[in-house]
């Protein structure tokens, strides 16, 4: 149930028929796990934050660097040097002190996935390379929760929704990994697919179904344009493949 | 009428910074032939020393993903092979 405060703070969300009192307060209930608030991770929080989300469990080992802050919209310049997780929380809690936000500074493990994961009802992709990526999507089917995929470069992004056993997962379109390399990228490329992924999140809570499965969104800031190409389940995908 | 391949912006100066060029072939594989013919110098970019597509390339025919046998993959004239590049920054 939510007290008069809340209605306060959610009202204009909750005038959208798709959410409603009902839908606010299953995303009350909800508990996400956020992994890496960098420059995806940022805006995915601050959204997820602001929107209601009851439990947030924020995981990244890294301390704020000065070449983070172009881009990292949650650290600021007084940052600098203190753990990233530390810098959100403080950050989340002051714009939503309704919720809980759980930090946890460690590296994304085949060996500690499984307890990150534990108790979630969904796994927000914001890293920085894909063999975490690859580890979060297998955990998501694992758990049979969505996995909620973005990347981005230079002007450029993509987001991608992985609902196991129903559409395609990050496995079914990746062959591998690519070289590790300090990549390029203005702010604006991850503040657009950032949102993007925490508006499938907040819409798979809430129980819409027209989410971005199977469909792979392109953006380009350069031109300014976003493309969608369709992913096909691979039914020989090592990852989701077994799911029929 | 052949089959188009469009590039990601930055493999096109490999193709003189064409959007797009147009070739012939019954697969990805026999178009990529005969890409690689015109523009030796796409070659390394698309595949690695074995003849491998490397994996930062993404192949999409008619906006459909071709992975994971790409270059088996069946074209006809009109179709669009749209070439990008996989993104991992976060």
């Amino acid at each position: 149930m939510l007290n008069q405060q809340e209605r306060e703070r959610y009202d204009r969300q909750i005038m959208i028929e798709a959410i409603g009192e009902k839908g606010q307060e299953k995303l009350q209930q909800a508990k996400v796990l956020i992994a890496g608030v960098g420059g995806l991770g940022s805006p995915i929080a601050i959204y997820l934050a602001a929107a209601g989300i009851g439990f947030l469990r924020i995981v990244d080992q890294d301390v704020v660097d000065r070449s983070n802050l172009n881009r990292q919209v949650l650290h600021w310049e007084e940052d600098l040097q203190r753990p990233k997780v530390v810098s959100a929380v403080e950050k989340l809690k002051k714009l939503n002190p309704n919720i809980a936000v759980e930090a946890l500074r460690q590296t994304i493990t085949a060996d500690n996935i499984a307890d990150l994961a534990s108790g979630m009802d969904a796994i927000v992709d914001a890293m920085d390379n894909l063999p975490i990526r690859y580890l979060l999507n297998r955990q998501a089917i694992r758990n049979n929760i969505p996995f909620f995929h973005g990347a981005v470069r230079g002007f450029e992004g993509r987001a991608m929704t992985v609902v196991p056993g129903k559409s395609a997962c990050l496995r079914c379109m990746y062959r591998g990994d690519i070289p590790k390399e300090k990549f390029p990228v203005i702010g604006t490329a991850p503040a657009v697919i950032g949102s993007i992924q925490a508006t499938e999140v907040i819409k798979y809570l809430v129980g819409i179904e027209t989410l971005l499965t199977n469909r792979l969104l392109v953006y380009d800031g350069l031109n300014m344009s976003f493309t969608e190409f369709k992913i096909n389940k691979n039914p020989d995908c090592d990852h989701c493949g077994h799911l029929k | 009428m052949g089959v188009q391949v469009y590039f990601h912006a930055t493999l096109r100066k490999w193709v003189q910074d064409q959007e797009w060029v147009e070739v012939t072939g019954n697969t990805v594989g026999q178009c990529f032939n005969q890409l690689v013919q015109q523009y030796p110098g796409l070659k390394e970019k698309l595949f690695d020393k074995k003849g491998k597509i490397h994996n930062l390339v993404e192949i999409y025919v008619n906006q459909e993903s071709a992975y994971p046998d790409e270059l088996a993959k069946v074209v006809k004239d009109g179709d669009k092979i749209q070439v990008t590049l996989l993104l991992s920054g976060g």
